[in-house]
């Protein structure tokens, strides 16, 4: 036998499930089944913590489905979780639309960083909660209170994005385009635009996760309606199932929203898979 | 010849330098001084050289993405004033935009910049699909850059640069990036691209810049040896094999030789290059 | 291309130039608040700079506010250090062992997109409205963070030089020291510095939103808390913006304090 068959029976010795595992095993194997098991594991052991504790703090997971699934019949889960995401949707508009131009003016031009800058860096660290008892003064207990929030805790990293990716353009993608005799209108629009656009996309993402966590502190602090209104209201009736039900959804709508951001991202950038900015 | 000579030269270097600050110490450094070269319509001209002797600044001047400290550049008969689509660039990494098909980056000058301006969309779009098929990229032409090979990007980019019809293209090591089988085959086809079976008027102008001996004889009517520090031009050989140039032209003697002039014009100075870094 | 603007001579100009750009707009949008602030009746409550300033000055020589800033300090601390415990630790096993990784990511990217905020309502039904709750608030926040980006230091530490190490028989407790510590500490501090930035977030909105429940009377002190009162009790909104500006100050030093640890604990990198 030549070194070559040698090495390959050895390899197929140490590996006997390679290539040729049961559809069965396959199966036991792959991630959704994983994923279901891991999730059956933690109901679980929920179940056993809420046997030994206080059922008020920790209901039976079993209630908790059944109280979402009394929210869901009488669509009250889907009235806050509908005035929750359409705050969050005006807000990431507005942040956006300001965002963006400033971002692109920014990153084009040194003067107007160097002037703007500053007051970026300056309020960045406030954060959005911080800005709550003075919001309140401001725009009162409603339904401006979370859009304002959201909308400050979505900015920042909107524009760093947008004015990251917009200085980092490939320089050389711009020489190409100048000896082709672009004009600066078309410079920006066929280079720069897209170009600078994994990046704000990366900033968009970001701002989403940021305005969502926010949203929920906003609400419960001072909105009278919403996801983070209900967790709060629900919790003062000490009716926990419903507490956690709101908690459930609001991981539900939270992972959902991620995963259309993902789609949104790989149909408006389908050149940066492989750059790490997926 | 003669005729060559009462030609007004398409691209003209007169003492040409380029001096810059250098950024940490704030002391000018020189990249390239008096460089005067004059290149008629339809030639070829390769320019070689050690790294660092300022090839890629000539060949950026002259594209007008930099401007000189010394000396004029005038593309027939003007002095330049930047970057236009009179002076087509290829670059050493294609620079496709990564966002569009390699049929959209071809068509790019032809859509968005100087070079469509004399043709309706109609007439853009059948251009670019000639040249799509003058590279050999039919088929592939709605794929993404980063979807196709080297060979097939450097296609591409050809493709982009001959679309837009330029008076003077200007190359960068097109080929540096290639492995050296694909490198011979598009010489070849490159060659054919600039117009070596059409007569001399026809022929595009062309300047290209290879760190590669063998490429430069091959490719082209004359070679610009540059050296370094200060970057500046040592000689220029002209080649005068004949045209079309075949594979087989490089097991001429006349080859070897030309071969063997110009490297001994570039040892010493690329041997110190390695030594005293 | 470009070619640089200034020689030495203009250097000092163009420093003075910097600075003057950088104060520029920010002394504007001051002044215009300041300038707005006088045009109202003198007994509003709308809040100026020169009352925050004075507030400022009050708290300060209260020891309101420091002492207000440290409890809160404190309990970021506590947070993060048991977010760090936490996620260093489960970091460490879920970035090492693929089976690990795999079964336990669904659970944490479930519990990802629930904000450490929706968690307080849980926290206030098991611990009351006192530290406790603040507490679990500020060490959930910072768990996520400082568990992925350990996740992802760990493994990013290249397989080829821990086989590498192998190779020359280095011990395995070793190896672990020299090889994957090293490699995975950029992601570790990458993940302390924002855990800990988060961990800040969520300590003063743990504490606003508790404060709403305990009211002038709760134990629970600290900024957000403070800020509470300020806004539901004695009303002084210039207390309020002296308090956003330090949670905003704080949120600064706590950053820079962490790069520069970055910088002296990982020369080299860049």
């Amino acid at each position: 036998m030549n070194r070559t068959t040698t090495l390959q029976h050895e390899a197929d010795v140490a590996a006997p499930a390679a290539g040729r595992r049961s559809p069965m095993r396959r199966l036991l194997d792959s991630r959704g089944f994983v994923a279901v098991r891991s999730f059956a594991i933690f109901i679980g052991l929920w179940y056993l913590m809420m046997l030994w504790a206080n059922p008020l703090q920790l209901p039976s997971p079993f209630r908790v489905v059944d109280a979402l699934a009394g929210l869901a019949a009488s669509g009250e889960l889907f009235r806050h979780a509908l005035l929750t995401t359409s705050r969050l949707a005006i807000a990431l508009v507005v942040a956006t639309a300001l965002a963006v131009p400033l971002g692109f003016l920014m990153g084009l031009n040194r003067k107007a960083d160097a002037l703007i800058d500053p007051v970026v860096e300056l309020l960045r660290p406030i954060s959005g909660i911080a800005w709550i008892p003075l919001g309140i003064f401001i725009f009162g207990v409603g339904d401006t209170l979370p859009v304002f929030i959201m909308m400050y805790v979505a900015f920042f990293p909107l524009l760093l994005n947008t004015v990251s990716g917009v200085r980092h353009v490939d320089q050389r993608l711009v020489a190409a385009a100048r000896t082709m005799g672009v004009s600066r209108w078309a410079m920006l629009r066929q280079v720069i635009v897209p170009a600078a656009l994994p990046t704000m996309m990366v900033g968009f993402r970001l701002a989403f996760a940021g305005a969502w966590a926010a949203v929920i502190a906003a609400e419960l602090i001072g909105a009278p309606s919403g996801l983070g209104f209900a967790i709060e209201w629900y919790r003062q009736l000490l009716m926990s199932p419903k507490v956690f039900g709101f908690i459930v959804m609001i991981g539900i709508v939270g992972y959902l929203c991620d995963l259309g951001l993902r789609a949104l991202q790989r149909w408006l950038t389908p050149w940066a898979e492989g750059t790490g900015l997926a | 010849m003669m005729t060559q000579e009462t030609l007004a030269p398409k691209l003209r270097l007169r003492e040409v330098g380029r001096q810059f600050v250098a950024p940490g110490t704030g002391q000018l450094a020189t990249a390239v001084t008096g460089v005067n070269l004059e290149v008629a319509t339809g030639e070829f001209v390769c320019v070689c050289g050690p790294s660092g002797c300022g090839k890629s600044t000539v060949l950026n001047l002259i594209a007008g993405l930099d401007v000189p400290s010394a000396g004029t550049i005038e593309a027939n008969g003007k002095p330049i004033t930047g970057p236009g689509a009179d002076r087509g660039v290829m670059f050493q990494d294609y620079a496709l935009m990564p966002w569009m098909s390699a049929f959209d980056n071809i068509g790019f000058g032809l859509r968005h910049g100087t070079p469509g301006k004399p043709f309706t969309p109609e007439q853009r779009e059948a251009r670019i699909r000639q040249f799509v098929d003058l590279v050999g990229l039919k088929g592939s032409e709605k794929k993404y850059p980063h979807q196709l090979s080297g060979g097939m990007r450097q296609r591409v980019a050809l493709a982009r640069l001959l679309a837009n019809g330029p008076d003077i293209l200007l190359m960068d090591e097109p080929l540096g990036a290639l492995d050296a089988q694909t490198r011979l085959i598009l010489q070849v086809e490159l060659l054919q691209i600039w117009g070596e079976t059409a007569p001399v008027g026809e022929r595009k102008t062309a300047v290209f810049i290879t760190h590669d001996i063998d490429e430069a004889v091959f490719l082209g009517d004359r070679v610009v040896v540059m050296s370094t520090l200060p970057g500046r031009v040592k000689a220029i050989i002209p080649i005068d094999l004949p045209r079309p140039r075949t594979e087989m032209i490089r097991a001429d003697a006349s080859f070897s030789i030309l071969v063997e002039q110009i490297w001994s014009l570039i040892r010493d100075e690329a041997y110190r290059a390695i030594h005293e870094k | 291309m470009t070619t640089t603007t200034g020689s030495t001579a203009s250097a000092n100009g163009s420093r003075w130039n910097a600075v003057l750009y950088a104060t520029l707009l920010p002394a504007i949008l001051v002044l215009a608040w300041q300038a707005w602030a006088m045009t109202l009746p003198a007994d509003t409550r709308a809040p100026s700079p020169a009352r925050a300033v004075a507030a400022f000055v009050n708290l300060v020589a209260s020891g309101e506010l420091i002492l207000a800033t440290a409890q809160s300090l404190g309990r970021v601390l506590a947070g993060f250090a048991f977010a760090l415990l936490a996620g260093v630790g489960l970091g460490v096993l879920m970035g090492s062992s693929r089976r690990i990784r795999d079964n336990l990511d669904p659970i944490v990217e479930s519990f990802r997109p629930i904000a450490p905020m929706a968690i307080l309502p849980i926290a206030i039904l098991w611990f009351g409205t006192g530290t406790a709750a603040s507490l679990s608030i500020v060490t959930y926040a910072a768990f996520f963070p400082m568990l992925l980006n350990t996740i992802h230091g760990v493994s990013r530490v290249d397989r080829k030089l821990v086989l590498a190490a192998m190779t020359m028989g280095v011990p395995r407790l070793r190896i672990l020291t020299k090889v994957v510590v090293p490699g995975a500490l950029p992601g570790v501090l990458l993940g302390s510095r924002l855990a800990m930035g988060v961990a800040w977030t969520a300590i003063i909105a743990a504490e606003l939103a508790v404060g709403a429940k305990t009211g002038a009377g709760g134990t629970s002190g600290g900024i957000g808390q403070m800020m509470f009162v300020f806004f539901a009790y004695s009303i002084d909104l210039n207390g309020i913006v002296v308090c956003m500006i330090v949670v905003g100050v704080v949120a600064l030093l706590i950053d820079r304090l962490f790069r520069v640890a970055e910088y002296w604990l990982m020369p080299w990198r860049q």
